[in-house]
């Protein structure tokens, strides 16, 4: 599962780069986990390290 | 001779391009999978949305980094901006000129430049003294370059730029926005047969008369000249000194907004007056149409608080107001602080090129030159490029 840490300062890189347009961004990232296939490519995008994948 | 760069934003491709020119051997590493770092742009929903900066160069073709640009033989079309800027004021676009700007104000002008040019004394005094129409251009006008208020700054920090928009005149935008930059110099280093690695820099060490750059798989590569395009403070952090440096960042919030209607007629800045916190706007596609499938605005806010939900709050409240009566939606707020900020010193605080090592150079955003933005980054890279040839 893709978390956001305290550290996202709300670029929206991520959200840029999501190719299932499930990510929203205002302040902070959310991920819609209805639509997120889990591909990490917000946590390598991501320029401050603020998102992480955990294996549930 | 050969050179490490530490980060391929624009400070530290436009360094290796000019570089790999001259024929250095270069080779540049970036920890992101894209380069370009706050100057670059994705296509979002058939939008070119930039990862920081607006798609504009402060002093369009005839800036410092147009220069550099034609320099290192990157070719980038930039459109100048005609007019450079208009002003929303009442409710009314007004042209801004000399003649806005009321005798009385130019004279309280002159009068605190006279008075306070030694003394760090805050522009919002300046600001006290000035009519309803020129002390809120200013606000909007230190919003919408520099991203902070008139309370943050003096006379002296910004009267550098001041100078460099009156001889250099205002904006242009690069056609392709600044991706088209990232792209060209990408193509000058790669023609030089110097390489670009995706590789994470754990380490930077001093060794002998050279440096050794530890890379996060483990291996090293050894360089005579280092170059880093990651800040001053994370330089200091990956080679091992004391902080040397503290830089006070600057935050902004930038939207991006698509409209069906066309809100601004030319490809300048329209500066806003009368709002909570939106300092100004552009229609980018105006200069480019490929960079949106509609019009295409950018509008920008500093941040006076630390409540960014807040800081949005207000700035959305502003884009309702001015864009009333238009069809338009919101594709993007970006929100830039702490370790991606609008800028990593605020104006007039960056602190040049030099570290404490000798060899060791850091340029882009925290190592700027008397300019702002990408021009100032350029005015940096200059020096450090000077540098280097003078001494190797």
């Amino acid at each position: 599962m893709i978390v956001v840490t305290e550290k996202c300062v709300g670029c929206a890189t991520c959200m840029l780069v999501c190719p299932k347009d499930a990510i929203t961004v205002e302040g902070k990232a959310e991920i819609n986990h209805e639509l997120c296939e889990n591909c990490r490519k917000c946590v390598n995008y991501c320029p401050v390290e603020a998102i992480n994948f955990l294996k549930t | 001779m050969r050179i490490g760069v530490i980060g391929a934003g624009l400070g530290g491709l436009l360094s290796a391009s000019l570089l790999s020119e001259m024929g250095y051997r270069v080779e540049v590493f970036e920890k992101l999978p894209f380069l370009g770092g706050r100057f670059t742009n994705f296509n979002y929903r058939g939008y070119e949305i930039s990862t920081g900066a607006l798609h504009m160069i402060p002093h369009g073709s005839r800036g410092p980094l147009a220069r550099m640009l034609k320099k290192a033989g990157a070719k980038v079309e930039i459109v100048d901006s005609k007019p450079e800027g208009t002003a929303l004021y009442n409710g009314e676009e007004v042209k801004i000129s000399r003649k806005r700007i009321p005798l009385r104000s130019r004279i309280a002008f002159l009068a605190h430049c006279v008075k306070n040019w030694f003394k760090e004394v805050k522009l919002s005094e300046l600001e006290k003294k000035l009519d309803d129409f020129s002390a809120r251009y200013l606000r909007a006008f230190l919003g919408w370059s520099f991203s902070i208020t008139p309370e943050q700054t003096t006379l002296s920090k910004i009267y550098p730029v001041y100078r460099s928009i009156l001889e250099l005149g205002g904006p242009g935008v690069p056609v392709g926005g600044c991706r088209s930059v990232i792209e060209a110099l990408v193509e000058v280093i790669r023609s030089n047969d110097c390489e670009i690695n995706r590789q994470k820099v754990s380490v930077i060490r001093k060794e002998g008369y050279g440096f050794s750059v530890h890379l996060e798989n483990r291996t090293a590569k050894r360089f005579d000249v280092v170059i880093s395009d990651i800040g001053h403070e994370e330089t200091a952090r990956l080679s091992g000194l004391k902080s040397y440096a503290k830089l006070e960042p600057s935050r902004g919030i930038k939207y991006s907004i698509a409209v069906k209607q066309s809100f601004i007629d030319h490809t300048g800045v329209l500066f806003t007056l009368n709002t909570r916190r939106i300092s100004g706007m552009n229609q980018v596609t105006n200069a480019d149409p490929n960079l949106g499938k509609q019009n295409f605005l950018m509008a920008h806010q500093p941040m006076l608080t630390t409540n960014v939900r807040f800081e949005i709050s207000e700035g959305l409240k502003d884009l309702k107001e001015l864009l009333k009566g238009y069809d338009y939606e919101i594709l993007a707020v970006q929100s830039f602080s702490d370790g991606w900020p609008v800028n990593r010193a605020l104006a007039g605080s960056d602190i040049g090129c030099k570290t404490p090592v000798n060899g060791l150079y850091v340029v882009g955003d925290g190592a700027k030159g008397h300019d702002i933005e990408v021009d100032g980054i350029a005015l940096g890279v200059e020096e450090v490029v000077e540098e280097i040839r003078k001494t190797l």
